[in-house]
């Protein structure tokens, strides 16, 4: 088992020397960075290698969990750029579709994901995020079509997405959650429009989403109209599984940009700097080793409430430690404004992976969220009184 | 005569219902007593002298237990000093010896360094043996060598070193002019034996903060539960919440980390030590909440807060600081890292 993988090891890293892209960092506009991307997402796929968390019936898919942490840790040790395009499509939407989409949406959605088409997910709106069974979306069922009314908002590359998830409200009149309906959406629809959102490291990694009279027939909602919010939470749980082994051992692999960073500043015998990189590595090895557990779990079928909100958590938190070591590292010149790299957490552009590693304290159901889930409903601990008075 | 095995997760409620969760650390002798009945000091013996060959997994869960209940018994450096004698390649009758530990003849190893000089007269203190006054001899690591200190010997002296945590008795073993007759181990042998040796004790110290470590924020959940003030449970406030839910996340992290560490033998001396400093550093992290949460009657010692914090406290400096591990970690990486680009 361990020569197998070892000589699997091997395989990826041959494969990424040859294949990885050197010039993506370079990329000075959206549109060359949008490029590139579909570039390397189509030499993945190629390869094998852009969809090893997929069933074995797909090409590149069945991939043991060892395996993919392999092909995870080679491909940032490579500095492969994340595939942030097509991020929502292999995960969100196919965890989604596999679980809840019928025959037609399966036939007509996976195989495209694989040829590049993409996916953005329309679920926060202005006023639903933590609380994002708040929403207000408003679709109105007119014969063969729902009529989508509202606006979302932290949407993930959807000025680019070719489809959209989309939670819209049917139903207003009992449970907020019960009035949810699940929507697959064409962006190319009338009606749709997107304004991307800068962000403080001046990216546009995400986007609002307006939606005037847009129609979405009724042959593209998954599961029954009302049951929407059963379905997403088989989105989120994507979110919060498999992204996360993937994105824990792509840390683990960029371990070796701060090493090189150390020695670039000629503080490799530096005791306090020494020290600190150490206590990091234990940390990412920590995070990955809960990822490891979380899967393992999940796949046993013992899955915990809470444990998901755990190993968000644990990542995050490794994740901002890791780029603020950086940053300190990097000394007054990090500080320098440098023109930003855009789709990765840990491109050397040390300030702005600190200002991106935000993404995963907020999004996806904060920080703040995850931990009012574990101390209530796996510590036990009750929720506050209902409704407040100013006093 | 054919042994069944005995699963991890037997051991552990074997172990809970030797030693109940309400009980804090109870009689060390009684304890002791109780553990060599149960046959925990054969559970990673090899089988080829007597013992149940288990891996470190079982070793792990016993140790975990352990911790919970604030253990009193020795039964870290016991299972320490009994590994080192059943490596030993020159200790004469040495199936007598296993036999006599096995039954209860308690010989330690040190958890503290020595600092000890001189090579066939020997001066200086053996630091940290935890249990002295029930020991007939002690296991010392002194450089390249393991040697068996006798304790009724001219030249060996008891010192008793007061802990701030009272759940450890810890002696020093002062030599003066000891002549050793009993090498263990020397050289190449003593090397590799320090290796095995350093890989269990990271492995048990962690489990054992572990161990501590939940029981800790069980308790302090279940104090927020009944504590009222402003008509309400302190469970309720938010603010108290979410410090609760950050130490449940540090658990959880530690737990993870030191399950893989115990289940993949290819973890490297350096890692199992930096992973002790990381558990053991989420004890001491989760028992000062602990003592902030409980507010008055946790600055008290008519409650076990204080038991759990000073226990963390010396766990996070047995067999290596943090500061000594991270550094270590630290390097490691730095050269596992310099042939990848």
């Amino acid at each position: 088992m361990s020569e197998e993988l070892t000589n699997f090891r091997a395989e990826v890293r041959n494969w990424a020397a040859a294949n990885i892209p050197t010039d993506w960092r370079e990329a000075a506009t959206h549109a060359e960075f949008v490029a590139s991307q579909r570039a390397w997402f189509a030499k993945l796929v190629q390869g094998g290698y852009a969809v090893p968390h997929w069933p074995a019936k797909w090409p590149g898919g069945g991939r043991s969990l060892a395996e993919q942490k392999v092909i995870y840790e080679e491909l940032a040790r490579g500095d492969a750029p994340r595939l942030l395009l097509s991020f929502v499509s292999t995960y969100h939407a196919f965890s989604t579709l596999e679980e809840c989409g019928n025959e037609a949406q399966k036939a007509r959605y996976l195989p495209a994901i694989l040829e590049g088409e993409t996916w953005c997910q329309g679920f926060s709106e202005p006023g639903a995020g933590s609380d994002l069974a708040a929403l207000k979306c408003k679709a109105e069922r007119k014969g063969d079509v729902y009529v989508i009314n509202g606006q979302k908002v932290w949407s993930t590359m959807a000025q680019y997405a070719d489809m959209c998830l989309l939670l819209v409200r049917t139903d207003s009149s009992g449970a907020k959650q019960a009035g949810i309906t699940y929507l697959l959406m064409d962006m190319k629809a009338p009606g749709v429009t997107v304004r991307p959102i800068h962000q403080i490291q001046g990216d546009e990694e995400f986007a609002e989403i307006f939606l005037d009279n847009v129609e979405v027939p009724v042959s593209q909602r998954v599961g029954e109209e009302g049951a929407g919010w059963a379905v997403a939470q088989a989105t989120l749980a994507s979110e919060r599984g498999l992204t996360l082994m993937e994105l824990t051992y792509r840390l683990r692999g960029s371990l070796s940009r701060v090493a090189d960073l150390i020695r670039a500043n000629g503080r490799e015998n530096d005791q306090g700097v020494l020290r600190d990189f150490g206590a990091l590595a234990t940390q990412v090895d920590a995070a990955c080793a809960i990822a490891d557990r979380f899967l393992e779990n999940r796949m046993a079928g013992i899955e915990a409430i809470g444990d998901a909100s755990i190993v968000k958590n644990s990542y995050s938190r490794a994740l901002r430690a890791y780029s603020l070591f950086a940053v300190r590292l990097g000394g007054a010149e990090a500080q320098r404004r440098a023109p930003i790299t855009f789709g990765d957490l840990t491109t050397g552009n040390w300030m702005a992976d600190f200002m991106n590693s935000y993404a995963w304290t907020i999004a996806g159901g904060s920080e703040e969220v995850q931990r009012n889930i574990i101390a209530e409903r796996m510590l036990g601990m009750p929720r506050e009184p209902k409704g407040w008075v100013v006093a | 005569m054919g042994r069944s095995v005995i699963t991890p997760s037997e051991l552990r409620d074997a172990a809970q219902k030797a030693f109940p969760g309400d009980v804090l650390a109870p009689d060390r002798d009684a304890s002791w007593a109780s553990l060599v009945e149960m046959g925990w000091l054969l559970i990673d013996l090899p089988e080829e002298f007597g013992g149940l060959g288990l891996g470190r997994d079982a070793t792990t869960a016993i140790h975990l237990e352990m911790g919970r209940v604030l253990s009193r018994a020795p039964l870290i450096p016991a299972l320490l000093g009994l590994q080192a004698i059943a490596a030993s390649q020159s200790l004469p009758n040495k199936q007598d010896w296993i036999d006599r530990i096995c039954g209860g003849a308690y010989v330690p190893l040190h958890m503290l360094p020595a600092k000890v000089e001189g090579r066939d007269a020997l001066t200086g203190t053996i630091t940290g043996v935890f249990d002295a006054d029930m020991a007939s001899y002690v296991v010392a690591q002194l450089g390249e060598r393991y040697i068996l200190v006798p304790l009724d010997c001219t030249g060996v002296r008891l010192i008793e070193r007061t802990m701030w945590d009272e759940t450890r008795r810890v002696f020093d073993i002062e030599l003066d002019g000891f002549v050793p007759e009993i090498i263990l181990a020397k050289d190449e042998t003593a090397k590799a034996l320090h290796d095995a040796i350093s890989a269990n004790a990271q492995l048990a110290l962690a489990a054992d903060a572990l161990g501590g470590a939940q029981a800790a924020l069980s308790a302090t959940v279940e104090y927020l539960g009944l504590r009222k003030q402003f008509d309400r449970p302190l469970a309720m406030f938010q603010a108290l919440k979410h410090r609760v839910a950050d130490l449940r996340i540090g658990n959880g992290t530690a737990e993870a980390l030191l399950w893989s560490c115990a289940k993949n033998a290819e973890t490297s001396i350096t890692e199992l030590g930096a992973m002790k400093a990381f558990v053991a550093d989420n004890y001491r992290a989760v028992t000062e909440e602990m003592i902030q949460l409980h507010g008055g009657i946790g600055l008290t010692q008519e409650h076990p807060s204080h038991l759990f914090m000073k226990r963390a406290m010396l766990d996070l400096h047995l067999c290596g600081s943090p500061d000594y591990w991270h550094e270590a970690r630290g390097r490691e990486m730095m050269k596992a890292l310099s042939q990848s680009s």
